[in-house]
């Protein structure tokens, strides 16, 4: 009997808990959606993005799910944020501006390496894509995966494995981004990529400045492109 | 107030001074270590502005605090010990989380780290009170106490070196803490029981830091950290050093193949890394020959041209360069590396196919700086290899006050003259953006040429890749075989043809496309003499040849167009293009602001307005600022000339410090009095410096190392031992007419000591050494006209 008030009261208490929290967490969701189309607004379509599906991904992903708790308030600010073990979620344009780049869409098949906090491969995936994502440190894979499977990311397949061999088993395919930037483009991955397909590789430190490299399969050879380094895109706002 | 015996007080000079300077040196090696050297430096420049504050509190207070002389100096010297031992753990205790380079995304980090300069100011204010109390209350022994300063500073100098070359680094700090508790045993009063109990429970806090030392946590962001958190990954050697902790890892994922053509199809080696201080120094070779991927390379284009007998690899480091002329079939091969640590250790690994490389009968390794090497050596080479510039993706600045006396005009102009006359000399580096290194190396390149009076473009021939850019030079000009030969490597790897003699028009399809032209751009008009001025004058970088006299060659930033560069990049870009001398130029500032209030505070006590205060500003400011900015200059010209950079930066200190102290010695004895005549006498001596060291230095730099070693302290002596007396000699003059001054006059030259030494390497980047030792002759020369006067002047 006396274990039995104990369980109705716990049951009372987590009910009025629940109850008096909704409206909270209902303020903090509109609130948070409040800041993503903000974010796609002024950092993202005011700077030239204009991919119809890239936009819509970029509004839809709740990129503070993506962030450890403690960098949640900046989740929507225009920097890229630390994840743990020296890895970082790069800045939204960074995101969008190589989405845009490969052009995901349904019925497009994505390999990305180095899933990080699987933010990118989330806004593939809500672009249409279906994702293949390796990430080389296993704890960042594993957390990564289970984040996506929760947040009903069905499309990205995660796998804990060295990029530098990239996903035989899935290639070819029609976009490669390496989130992780190297000092050499993997040869695995270039043969992995299919005929006038594209890989996007940011080089540099994502606190410094980075730039973009493309590279792309033409007549079985690869072709290399130097994009401006993304730092020394026209900012269009002076505020954070 | 009971008077303490003399000696017993030098004593306590001795081991304070010198357990202050161990800790900093240590303190310096740790924060550089865990964090970044940038952020070390300026943590550590605001923590010795304890010193100062040391001055200040002495000035307010001076009355009440000699009055309690006896309690005071050993509570002081326990709570310097305590904090000596604990700052490390402290800081990491409060401040787990602190990472300096997350200063960029999360402005409340720069609370910690104003908080973690605070902390390490703790045990510098104590230390330097207990110092202050000495020199004021004994002002009369002066020369004694300024001697045993100077000499244990000069031997904590000794043991943090050592130290760090024996002993993990976190075990200084509270063996820095002991040596300061030992000073303090002569000190406590048989009558006072509370702080004998005191120094027992110092000892208690002393040990237990010592036995349980704080990790040291690195940063996240630090390369060793990152390559420690791959699967597999370990330590495989770890080594203290003069040059840092070398540790290498190795791990099954780790390979390197640096801005490989994207045509290798081969498999890539695994390799080991190094590391010293956290960041990634290279990778040791575990191939040679056609397995190398380094073949796959714009470094590989001067064994295109032609196979070289005998090849001078300079910085050799992890050995790649090495590898690759191996590989490529050079006859033999001189290896500089002025880390022998390194060499030795790797030759100990060496095994397998890469084993030659540090082993090899064709290969012999030289321990001794690539400059000083080139300055010394006399041999002809056929193929001359300096190491790659800048770093993948650009490294915002962060090497801008790095010293790079090997890309200077005068360092490529002897490697010219090394070559044998079909000889080639090369060097490779990253493409940053906005263009610089490229430019400047270009333009040394094409200075070097036209003053050789050769025709630049028919020697040069220039490849660049997704990501690098190699140049070669050749002693004669370049043949249709070798033109043909560099057209075909270029084709062979998908390279691009940059510069070649003769070549009309760039390859219509480029296998690795730019944005824009601009960078050929640049490049074309750097070759042309009327348009490399016009740029040199207009770019909004500096990118003028470096000169041994100012050898930044990473340093671009041009103060008078930051708002040029803010108009073109926007706010918030500038600070990532040239971060490293912008973080200096902050520490300057901060310092400044700070050393301000300091200095000026202590006049509330003193009165304002009254001659005699200006007089003793500027005679121990000057001081203050005329000995650091003569030491870093004698550092940088002795680095050069003694070949190893550890050692020749810890002679100089050494030896000045070590003539100082005898020099202040001499005050007690001989030269009681004429503070300004004997600091016009140090301004004299040093503008013979400024006019004759240089040609001394050059004349004689083929001698044997002891021949140099004794020679440098033959020259450094003298002006050691003269610059050692102004300072007793003006603290006896204020102890007879301006008693009230003398706190304050050692704080403003502690103040001015540390502000000046912030300011001397940005000076130096502006104007050269040369013009720095002469505006620290200047110093001297204020500090005599202006300064001090004699028994006339009264008391303040």
């Amino acid at each position: 009997m006396h274990e039995t008030n104990n369980s109705l009261h716990r049951i009372l208490i987590l009910l009025l808990a629940f109850l008096l929290a909704l409206p909270a967490g209902l303020a903090a969701t509109n609130q948070r959606a409040s800041e993503r189309r903000a974010m796609v607004e002024n950092q993202i379509a005011a700077r030239g993005i204009k991919d119809s599906a890239t936009l819509s991904a970029m509004r839809s992903v709740p990129r503070h799910l993506f962030v450890p708790p403690e960098q949640r308030p900046y989740a929507y600010r225009d920097r890229p944020l630390p994840i743990g073990h020296g890895q970082t979620i790069s800045q939204p344009f960074m995101v969008a501006y190589m989405t845009e780049l490969v052009s995901p869409g349904p019925g497009r098949k994505v390999l990305e390496i180095g899933t990080g906090s699987g933010y990118q491969a989330a806004v593939l995936a809500a672009a249409g894509a279906e994702v293949f994502s390796i990430e080389i440190i296993p704890q960042l894979a594993e957390a990564a995966g289970k984040r996506l499977d929760d947040l009903g990311y069905g499309a990205v397949a995660v796998r804990s494995a060295d990029g530098f061999y990239g996903w035989a088993e899935q290639a070819p395919f029609d976009a490669i981004l390496v989130t992780a930037a190297a000092e050499f483009v993997p040869p695995p991955l270039l043969e992995q990529l299919a005929e006038g397909a594209l890989m996007v590789i940011p080089v540099g430190s994502p606190f410094f400045v980075q730039t973009l490299m493309l590279v792309q399969k033409r007549d079985g050879k690869p072709y290399a492109t130097s994009l401006m380094p993304v730092r020394f895109v026209p900012f269009t706002r002076t505020g954070e | 107030m009971t008077q303490r015996p003399a000696g017993k007080k030098q004593i306590v000079l001795l081991l304070v001074s010198a357990a202050l300077l161990a800790f900093q040196i240590a303190l310096l090696q740790i924060l550089a270590t865990s964090q970044w050297h940038h952020f070390a430096y300026l943590v550590i420049s605001i923590a010795l502005l304890g010193f100062g504050v040391a001055g200040t509190i002495l000035s307010l207070a001076r009355d009440w605090i000699l009055a309690r002389e006896t309690l005071l100096l050993p509570l002081l010297l326990c709570a310097c010990s305590v904090t000596l031992a604990g700052s490390l753990g402290f800081i990491q205790a409060l401040f787990g989380g602190f990472d300096s380079l997350l200063l960029f995304v999360n402005p409340d980090e720069a609370l910690r780290l104003a908080a973690a300069a605070l902390i390490l100011m703790l045990p510098f204010s104590c230390g330097a009170l207990a110092i202050g109390i000495i020199f004021t209350s004994g002002a009369e022994r002066i020369g004694r106490h300024y001697c045993a300063n100077m000499l244990g500073s000069g031997i904590g100098c000794v043991l943090g070196l050592t130290g760090l070359a024996g002993m993990p680094a976190a075990l200084l700090p509270p063996l820095c803490g002991l040596l300061t508790l030992l000073s303090a045993v002569p000190l406590l009063p048989r009558s006072q029981r509370g702080v004998r109990a005191y120094a027992l429970l110092s000892l208690t806090c002393v040990t237990g830091f010592m036995i349980a030392q704080p990790e040291i946590v690195l940063s996240q962001y630090k390369d060793l950290r990152k390559a420690l958190d791959l699967p597999g990954a370990q330590i495989i050697v770890a080594k203290p050093s003069s040059f840092g902790l070398l540790q290498i890892v190795d791990a099954p994922v780790l390979r390197s193949a640096t801005g490989l053509s994207l045509l290798w199809q081969q498999e890539l080696p695994q390799s080991p890394a190094v590391f010293i201080n956290g960041d990634m120094l290279g990778s040791v070779p575990s191939v040679i020959g056609g397995q190398n991927p380094l073949q796959a390379t714009t470094a590989a284009l001067p064994f295109a041209l032609a196979v070289p007998g005998k090849t001078l690899v300079l910085n050799a480091g992890t050995g790649q360069a090495v590898a690759l002329a191996l590989g490529e079939g050079a006859g033999q091969v001189v290896a500089v590396e002025a880390h022998r640590l390194l060499y030795r250790t790797l030759a100990k690994l060496a095994q397998g196919e890469a084993a030659p490389v540090f082993t090899g009968d064709r290969v012999q390794w030289q321990g001794e700086a690539s400059r000083t090497w080139l300055a010394r050596d006399r041999a002809r080479y056929d193929l001359i290899m300096l190491p790659d510039i800048g770093s993948f993706g650009g490294s915002a600045g962060l090497f801008a006050l790095h010293e790079q006396t090997l890309l200077t005009k005068q360092s490529l102009t002897q490697a010219w003259q090394r070559l044998t006359p079909q000889g080639y000399l090369s060097v490779t580096t990253w493409i940053d953006y906005p263009a610089r290194n490229p430019l400047r190396l270009l333009a040394t390149l094409v200075e070097l040429l036209e003053e050789a009076g050769v025709q630049p473009t028919e020697h040069i021939v220039a490849l660049r890749s997704w990501g690098t850019l190699t140049f070669c030079i050749k002693k004669t000009p370049l043949g249709s075989d070798e033109i043909n030969a560099a057209r075909a490597f270029a084709q062979h790897w998908a390279f691009d043809a940059v510069l070649l003699p003769g070549m009309a028009a760039r390859q219509q399809e480029p296998y690795n496309r730019l944005q824009d032209d601009t960078l050929l751009e640049l490049l074309d008009a750097t070759l042309q003499p009327d348009r490399r001025q016009a740029l040199y004058r207009d770019y909004p970088f500096r990118i003028e040849p470096t000169t041994d006299d100012r050898p930044f060659f990473s340093q671009f930033l041009r103060w008078s167009r930051i708002d040029v560069l803010l108009q073109q990049y926007g706010q918030r870009t500038v600070p990532f293009i040239e971060l490293g001398i912008l973080v200096a130029g902050l520490a300057a500032l901060i310092l400044s602001m700070l050393a301000v209030i300091l200095v000026l505070l202590p006049l509330t006590r003193l009165g304002v307005g009254a001659g005699s205060h200006l007089r003793t500003l500027f005679y121990f400011g000057g001081l203050g600022v005329g000995y650091m900015w003569i030491e870093l200059a004698m550092i940088h010209r002795f680095e050069f000339y003694i070949g190893q950079p550890v050692y020749s930066a810890s002679l100089v200190v050494a030896v000045m410090l070590i003539g100082s102290a005898i020099g202040s010695m001499l005050t007690e004895w001989f030269i009681k009095q004429k503070p300004r005549a004997l600091t016009l006498l140090v301004f004299s001596v040093l503008v013979v410096y400024v006019l004759a060291l240089g040609p001394i230095l050059q004349a004689t730099i083929h001698l044997s190392l002891w021949s140099r070693i004794a020679l440098a302290i033959s020259a450094l002596f003298p002006a050691a031992l003269i610059m050692g007396m102004p300072f007793p000699l003006g603290i006896r003059l204020l102890n007879r007419t301006g008693q009230d001054q003398i706190p304050w006059a050692w704080g403003i030259n502690g103040c001015l000591s540390v502000v000046g030494a912030a300011f001397a390497t940005l000076l130096a980047v502006e104007i050269g050494y040369s013009l720095l030792l002469l505006l620290a002759a200047g110093a001297y020369l204020l500090a005599s006209m202006f300064g001090l006067k004699g028994e006339r002047q009264g008391g303040a």
